[in-house]
């Protein structure tokens, strides 16, 4: 008992790969079995996720694991798992989302439903362990790994062109990774070893040049996850194609691995190299948040839709990362989960509409809404969430980014604060207009048209996987502290180390004394003379 | 001539495989072998009789830690290493070709006798840094190739690929023979480790004539290896010779000539390290031409054969990697790669007899939805193509990275950013063979057909390539046993580096 109680992280990251591959050794025909107990064993981690990392939740916990694990040519490789306040709500996200999507789209797939499930839990494996790992090597395995079974998801169980969207997946993202295992590779070599901080303090003694170098090798690995325009371009393909469980994965988890790699490796590692491009990351974020929310909007199919709103709304993410402030940074922590839940529940939503309807084309659809009414209203509390409305959760994050992006205090933040805000005008606008050409409307009373084949309304099945997700939204929209409350902490360090211009106060003119003006972000209380002054131009 | 203990000792891992080879066609002298299965199964049997005991022999040394020698012939760690590599490849050929030959209805007992001549040849070829001993086991393990390349003489393509596997390999052979003559010329001794010390202590080591040896030298292992410009024969050849034999020649004939490169030019050839230095350049830039032609070419197969001898070419390519780093952690970590590669193919080649492929051409679309039919196969083979691409957590990958992290610490950036460039391109090829396997659904022509055809029955290659996915595997997990216990020993003890 007492090695499982002080293992169980490594229980928590292997339980579910274990189970895969004894489902995977399961007869063909025993399909059904293997997805009970594929479900049985998700929720188990979730429900032991709770229990074993919410305990504490205090200020500055850590629970990790360590142990030496081989030594190849010279360098040490760790077994390290971290849970903290920087991951810990996106491993619960995790968890939560991995038995939700399972039941979410019980009856989706018809065939070799065994080996889906299997491989179901070895991409959550590879998600946990991703997340967790706190040695660059091991990361770098649960990095790569996911490839695997997230490849077979959409290249077998995928829509029409899976083949070509599975392979563009695949190939994309190991471009960026392989590239970045050479600058891996380059950094251990200084520092003698994978450990994330040793590396860090290796780069840091490394000319300017070559730290920027490496931080653009580790940036470019993951704002491919991302993903960040312009290397998006993988993104709608493998979303589209993908299965509905895939497609909720990729949007729910994998993507935010690409924000989690920035805040957890990229940033803390080359801080100087990191505020050195935080203006292109920045326009790249903006152009991500402009461009996809208006590519979003002339989508014909729903599940494009949704995938471009995606890009839209990891912009988002980078921006706050961008801003370096402690309330953008938080904002886009918060964005993250956000994005999962929200995102997450639309494909879910999606899928539930093309089982029925066998199309996913918004022109096929019309007066949803009296046919399906349960349905209309899920629909319409995510599309609000996903806009973000005050009361949801996705409100708030894009407030922290906006307001952590205008109070920034690198010069360019006021101008793109303002750009990426029409991102979010943009947002109501396309969500509204796919919704209402969908939902609202007379029926489209054509024969060939999806409105036609709707015959049922969500079941209780379906019901109660909506459910939670709209507690969530509203949770997270009415009180968000719960959420952030770990990851302040950490943030407000991580900002310290990169020097982070401090941001911006204002001051009501007339100026009344000469007294510090009250703090605008959450950590760092300056003069507002002094800030002003020290307004970075990059 | 009386034979102390320990000379035995160097010789019989030789020996039995030998004899064995002998025993063979005098059991197929039988006309009726093609009726008479009990001949068969005793033919079988001799061979992997032979193959298991010196195996068993060679492994009892390497747990001794014994390093006997027969005069020239030195059975060190090293050797050891490359004969438990080179029976393990051999035994799994075996028990692939039984069924494989059973599928092309050609049986004859000549393939088994040829097949352990050559491994005889590559042990001797791997164990000596005599010029004589090293010629005679070049010749003595190419010969039987080119035999075994054309042995199913019902096919023109297999004597075709024979046919140029043999001129091509004839001409390579004399180059290295010139070689040798010109070192042995202005050296003055057969030995080359001698002959090197000689021309350093008379300053000849940039003698031109000198250099021109070691180049031809050198040109014979880079025809062994299959790298570029000297691969032309790989995908012919391939393609004309059975699965199991394509398979064994993939794997043992690069190894052996790797592992021999390593001991005869940073080894032996060590005191002219002046014309290692030029040397090492020429093969950085082969090395570039092979991975970028190897990877390239093998994107446009639609034969299977043809991609995985491409595949095999670009292997030579990250293996060269190893000698453009030139540290004894890069040797290493090729070493490593050896063993994982030997997996990897065999079990690759292993899979199409698993599959029941026979006839002359094998493209991708003749293994279409074939993993889904037979799924403890089809985890086999995504573990193979994985491992082949280089991701993480198969052994490919860790072969792999201690090349890379070689060339990035030797300060060769730029060749590692173009080797993982390389694997990435070779992760398309790869990836479409796993595309066939489970992406693909059969066309409803190849189901009726597939319908008519016997059930595929091959269990001895199922069984290969269940342990060589297992080698992959524990590549992937075990790789400090692996790479401490097993290869490092091999270079520490055989070769003296890495102390």
């Amino acid at each position: 008992m007492t090695w499982l109680t002080s293992h169980q992280l490594t229980i928590l990251v292997f339980a579910p790969a274990l189970l895969g591959f004894l489902l995977l050794a399961l007869p063909h025909n025993l399909g059904r079995l293997a997805r009970m107990l594929g479900l049985m064993g998700a929720l188990a981690v979730f429900v032991f996720s709770l229990a074993w990392l919410l305990g504490h939740r205090g200020a500055g916990f850590i629970l990790a694991e360590r142990a030496a694990w081989f030594t190849l040519v010279g360098l040490p490789v760790d077994y390290a798992l971290t849970v903290d306040g920087l991951n810990l709500w996106l491993v619960l996200l995790t968890t939560f989302l991995v038995p939700l999507t399972m039941l979410g789209t019980w009856t989706s797939l018809k065939d070799r439903m065994g080996t889906f499930t299997a491989l179901f839990l070895m991409l959550e494996t590879g998600m946990l362990g991703a997340l967790m790992a706190q040695d660059l090597f091991f990361f770098y395995l649960f990095w790569e790994a996911m490839l695997i079974p997230m490849y077979f998801m959409i290249g077998v169980w995928g829509g029409d062109e899976r083949r070509y969207a599975a392979n563009k997946f695949f190939l994309y993202t190991l471009a960026g990774s392989l590239l970045w295992l050479v600058a891996l590779l380059y950094l251990a070599n200084k520092a003698g070893g994978f450990n994330p901080v040793l590396m860090g303090q290796a780069a840091a003694l490394l000319p300017f040049n070559v730290q920027c170098w490496l931080y653009v090798a580790f940036a470019v690995a993951f704002a491919i996850k991302v993903p960040l325009f312009p290397l998006h371009t993988w993104l709608p393909d493998a979303h589209v194609q993908a299965p509905t469980a895939g497609s909720v994965i990729l949007a729910g988890v994998l993507l935010k691995l690409g924000g989690y790699g920035f805040i957890r490796f990229a940033i803390p590692m080359f801080p100087q190299a990191a505020m050195h491009y935080a203006k292109p990351l920045a326009i790249l974020s903006v152009i991500a948040i402009v461009y996809g929310a208006l590519v979003a909007m002339v989508q014909r199919d729903i599940k494009k839709l949704v995938a471009y709103s995606s890009v839209s709304h990891m912009g988002f993410v980078m921006l706050g990362l961008a801003s370096f402030t402690v309330i953008g940074t938080q904002g886009a922590m918060l964005q993250m989960l956000n994005h999962g839940i929200s995102t997450g529940a639309l494909f879910l939503l999606v899928g539930m509409l093309y089982d029925r309807a066998h199309t996913r084309m918004i022109a096929d659809f019309g007066g949803v809404a009296v046919k399906m009414p349960v349905f209309t209203a899920f629909f319409f509390i995510v599309t609000l969430s996903s806009i973000g409305l005050p009361l949801t959760n996705g409100f708030v994050g894009e407030f922290w980014i906006l307001n952590g992006t205008f109070l920034s205090g690198f010069s360019w933040g006021r101008l793109y604060a303002c750009l990426a805000t029409s991102g979010v005008l943009l947002g109501a606008v396309y969500m509204l207009w796919m919704f209402k050409r969908v939902f609202w409307g007379p029926e489209n009373k054509d024969e060939d048209s999806g409105t036609h084949h709707l015959h049922s309304d969500l079941n209780a099945r379906e019901v109660a996987v909506m459910l939670p997700i709209v507690v969530l939204i509203l949770w997270m929209g009415v009180h968000p502290k719960t959420f952030v409350a770990v990851s302040e902490a950490p943030v407000a360090a991580l900002l310290l180390e990169a020097k982070a211009p401090p941001p911006r106060t204002f001051v009501l003119k007339p100026a009344v004394h000469e007294a510090p003006a009250a703090p605008a972000g959450h950590g760092h209380a300056e003069p507002a003379g002094h800030a002003e002054a020290q307004e970075v131009h990059r | 001539m009386n034979l102390t203990p320990s000379q035995w000792a160097a010789l019989l891992p030789l020996l039995i495989p030998a004899f064995g080879a002998c025993l063979i066609p005098l059991m197929s002298l039988d006309k009726d072998q093609a009726t008479a299965k009990w001949i068969r199964g005793a033919m079988y049997g001799t061979a992997l009789l032979a193959v298991a005991a010196s195996f068993w022999y060679l492994t009892d040394l390497w747990t001794t830690g014994a390093q006997p020698s027969f005069f020239q012939l030195r059975m060190d760690r090293l050797a050891q290493f490359t004969g438990i590599f080179l029976l393990v490849a051999a035994a799994m050929t075996i028990l692939q070709s039984w069924d494989h030959f059973h599928q092309e209805g050609w049986v004859k007992g000549e393939t088994l006798s040829l097949l352990l001549f050559s491994v005889v040849g590559m042990m001797l070829f791997a164990s000596t840094t005599h010029f004589a001993l090293l010629f005679l086991g070049l010749e003595l393990f190419s010969i039987p190739l080119y035999a075994l390349v054309g042995t199913v003489r019902a096919r023109s393509e297999s004597a075709e690929g024979g046919m140029k596997y043999f001129l091509t390999g004839a001409v390579a052979s004399s180059c290295f023979l010139m070689g040798g003559v010109l070192i042995y010329g202005l050296g003055g001794s057969l030995d080359l480790a001698a002959a090197a010390l000689t021309l350093k202590v008379h300053g000849l080591a940039l003698d031109p004539l000198v250099l021109t040896g070691a180049a031809l030298l050198l040109l014979g292992f880079l025809f062994k290896v299959s790298a570029v410009p000297f691969h032309q024969w790989t995908p012919d050849a391939y393609e004309a010779s059975p699965h199991p034999i394509a398979g064994f020649m993939s794997v043992a004939t690069k190894g052996v000539a790797f592992i021999t490169l390593l001991r005869i030019f940073p080894g032996s050839l060590a005191p002219l390290s002046a014309v290692g230095v030029k040397l090492q350049a020429v093969v950085a830039v082969l090395a570039v031409a092979t991975l970028v032609l190897g990877n390239l070419t093998a994107l446009v197969q639609t034969n299977v054969k043809r991609m995985l001898a491409y595949s095999s070419i670009s292997h030579a390519g990250y293996l060269l990697l190893a000698f453009v780093a030139g540290t004894p952690a890069a040797y290493n970590g090729m070493l490593y790669y050896l063993v994982i590669y030997l997996a990897m193919n065999m079990g690759a080649f292993g899979l199409l007899t698993a599959f029941g492929l026979v006839g002359e051409h094998t493209t991708f679309d003749d293994l279409r939805g074939l993993g889904w039919k037979r799924p403890a196969m089809g985890v086999a083979a995504a573990i193979f193509m994985l491992s082949l691409a280089g991701i993480p957590p198969m052994g490919g990958f860790y072969g792999k990275y201690m090349i890379f992290r070689e060339l990035v610490s030797t300060g060769h950036v730029g060749m590692a950013i173009l080797g993982v460039l390389a694997s990435l391109v070779s992760a398309y090829y790869y990836l479409r063979f796993l595309v066939a396997l489970f992406l693909q659904a059969p066309s409803a022509e190849a189901e009726r057909l597939a319908s008519d055809r016997p059930t595929v029955h091959a269990p001895l290659a199922g069984a290969t390539v269940l342990v060589a996915a297992a080698i992959v595997l524990a590549g992937g997990f075990l790789q400090t046993f692996l790479a401490d216990g097993f290869t490092r020993r091999a270079l520490v003890d055989g070769l003296g580096l890495l102390r």
